[in-house]
């Protein structure tokens, strides 16, 4: 990163916001001031303690933004077997070039380095891209592939709701390639299904965000017992889902919901093949007889 | 920095007419403007209100109806795919004279593409059917190769054009993919994933397509395969112009294809484009049981799975 990069990344956002959008990654590629989610973004590796030792991550937290994935690592990174996470937001981003590019040994180790933790302890990451973004399942499950996969799943008309609302009004160029991202991510039956192909099934586990809420002891106890650690011991406290806005949905004219509740009926069906236990009941949008 | 985090600005100004001319600088102006790099052009349009169709904030109001024009459904709607050709071949199409195609409108209309979250109803078809102008005796459409990879749009296109014939034309997924990317990358898009994944997500054909099939019949949708079009353009323009119910017509020029990128396309790493195969193999297997013509013979990295079928 240049001085000038190093300058610009440390503006108070009120003074970054100040850039136009539409010249934002121009001025980030200039001063080599990367973010995470551009491609010339090389994640720095935390530095590990003198009893810790890096590998890659023993579980994966796979889920977008807006499905609760963020917020259901920090809980489980409660759990006195877990290391605390030092990329808690996912930023690494180390398989973004994966698309068009092979990594070398150095991006494999990278991509090990992110993941200290003392021994005895396990260690997971976020990814909110690894669920939708086809082509990074495969390279999560090549450089983890003894881990186990949580994912978050969430009603996906609130979920593409809510992501529509936060990405609306920025007059961000290509708009209607944002609007397809937002949809995109809400397809968690095809999703699901694909990374059955890549990890084993057994190492997969579903979970509700809204269950989470609902009760959030009871699923943390069950994600202990997936990742085969000792159930919490402490009492739950639940804090606020960090990153998920729940009004959008609630809020959505009824022809809209409608149409999306269409949309998305086959795969929210396949979901449920997929997971037995996934309780429709809690999705506003498909509770009750379809 | 926040980019992405930003909280949004006050929503995008009012409707307006479309009027593409109505204020035409002087050329020394547009010279100069042209000269100014893809973002920093896109700042000052959008600066004076001026949103391309495709991006967030157009919302431009339907054309007004000329002397002698009838609005109504479009008769064709060219829903794909990006970068296998749509400019090209809407331009033949729109050369025939039972063609109408005002020359003030844009190929693409995208006046579908917004309606994830919004209300769509009777006032909106209305709206939609005006931006379908034409003489009587005629029949006019449009072109947005990104509609087949909004799903939402298929429902909303049947309910306003049920009639409506729909043209898709195909390219081998693993070169569409480098041109697709190459092209939003030259037109200013950011060099991120969400980029890359806009690129991979226009290729899987099928899993697209049949969402449509689900609201128009398979004889109302018309697939051809870019690599076709262009071994062949007068015998593929032939059947284009066949399904829409127009006469036999030849072109001045067949063969000038438009919209070509002269750029270098992106370098494909060996693994990377390994992956990307595996990646499209299923769909196109499904594309190939879809469109039973499909030349697979033409789609070299996928002929595999042509032997299977």
């Amino acid at each position: 990163m240049t001085a000038l990069g190093r300058l610009y990344a440390s503006l108070p956002g009120p003074l970054a916001r100040a850039v136009p959008v539409e010249l934002r990654y121009d001025l980030r590629a200039r001063l080599e001031a990367w973010a995470p989610g551009d491609l010339g973004f090389v994640p720095d590796p935390p530095p590990a303690g003198p009893d810790e030792t890096t590998g890659p991550p023993d579980f994966l937290v796979l889920g977008p933004v807006e499905s609760g994935a963020r917020w259901w690592l920090s809980h489980v990174a409660d759990l006195a077997a877990v290391a605390p996470t030092r990329d808690p937001d996912g930023a690494a981003h180390v398989f973004d070039r994966g698309c068009t590019e092979d990594l070398d040994a150095d991006g494999w180790a990278r991509f090990d380095a992110l993941f200290p933790r003392r021994p005895g302890r396990i260690v997971g990451h976020w990814s909110a891209d690894g669920l939708s973004y086809p082509w990074i399942a495969p390279l999560l499950a090549r450089a983890a592939p003894e881990a186990r996969v949580l994912v978050l799943v969430r009603d996906p008309v609130d979920l593409v709701a809510d992501r529509v609302a936060a990405t609306s009004g920025t007059r961000a160029p290509h708009g209607g390639s944002n609007l397809a991202d937002a949809v995109d991510r809400g397809f968690a039956g095809s999703q699901v299904a694909r990374l059955r192909e890549v990890f084993p099934p057994e190492a997969v586990r579903v979970l509700q965000y809204e269950r989470c809420v609902a009760d959030g002891a009871g699923a943390l106890s069950a994600t202990a017992a997936f990742l085969d650690v000792a159930a919490p011991t402490a009492a739950f406290l639940p804090r606020p889902a960090d990153g998920v806005t729940p009004s959008a949905g609630a809020l959505l004219d009824p022809t809209a919901r409608a149409r999306l509740r269409a949309l998305y009926a086959a795969d929210v069906d396949r979901l449920a093949g997929l997971v037995p236990d996934l309780d429709l009941d809690l999705w506003t949008t498909f509770a009750g007889p379809g | 920095m926040g980019d992405d985090s930003s909280p949004p600005p006050a929503p995008v100004g009012p409707v307006t007419v479309w009027q593409p001319d109505a204020v035409r600088p002087p050329e020394f102006v547009r010279r100069t403007f042209r000269g100014f790099p893809p973002n920093v052009r896109t700042v000052l349009l959008h600066a004076r209100g001026d949103y391309a169709p495709w991006e967030e904030g157009y919302h431009a109001a339907a054309p007004v109806t000329g002397p002698g024009e009838v609005v109504g459904p479009p008769d064709f709607v060219g829903i794909g795919t990006q970068k296998a050709g749509t400019s090209w071949w809407y331009e033949l199409v729109s050369e025939h004279p039972g063609v109408f195609d005002r020359p003030d409108l844009p190929k693409e209309r995208h006046a579908l593409s917004r309606f994830v979250t919004e209300p769509f109803g009777p006032a909106q078809v209305e709206e939609f059917h005006r931006w379908f102008p034409r003489t009587p005796g005629t029949i006019t459409g449009e072109w947005t190769p990104e509609y087949l990879v909004y799903p939402w749009v298929a429902p909303l296109l049947a309910e306003a054009a049920p009639d409506a014939r729909l043209l898709v034309l195909v390219r081998e997924p693993v070169d569409r993919f480098r041109s697709g990317l190459t092209f939003r990358l030259s037109m200013g898009a950011p060099d991120t994933s969400a980029t890359v994944a806009d690129a991979v997500r226009q290729g899987f054909t099928a899993r697209w397509l049949r969402r449509y099939l689900q609201y128009f019949p398979t004889d109302r949708v018309l697939v051809q395969q870019y690599e076709r079009c262009r071994a062949d353009p007068e015998g593929e323009l032939a059947r284009t112009y066949a399904f829409l119910g127009l006469d036999p017509h030849r072109p001045a020029d067949v063969r000038r294809e438009v919209n070509v990128s002269t750029r270098a396309k992106l370098p494909l790493d060996p693994g990377a484009e390994a992956a990307l195969v595996d990646l499209y193999r299923a769909d196109v297997a499904d594309l190939a049981g879809l469109v039973p013509d499909l030349d697979l013979g033409l789609w070299p990295r996928f002929a595999d799975v042509g032997s299977a079928r």
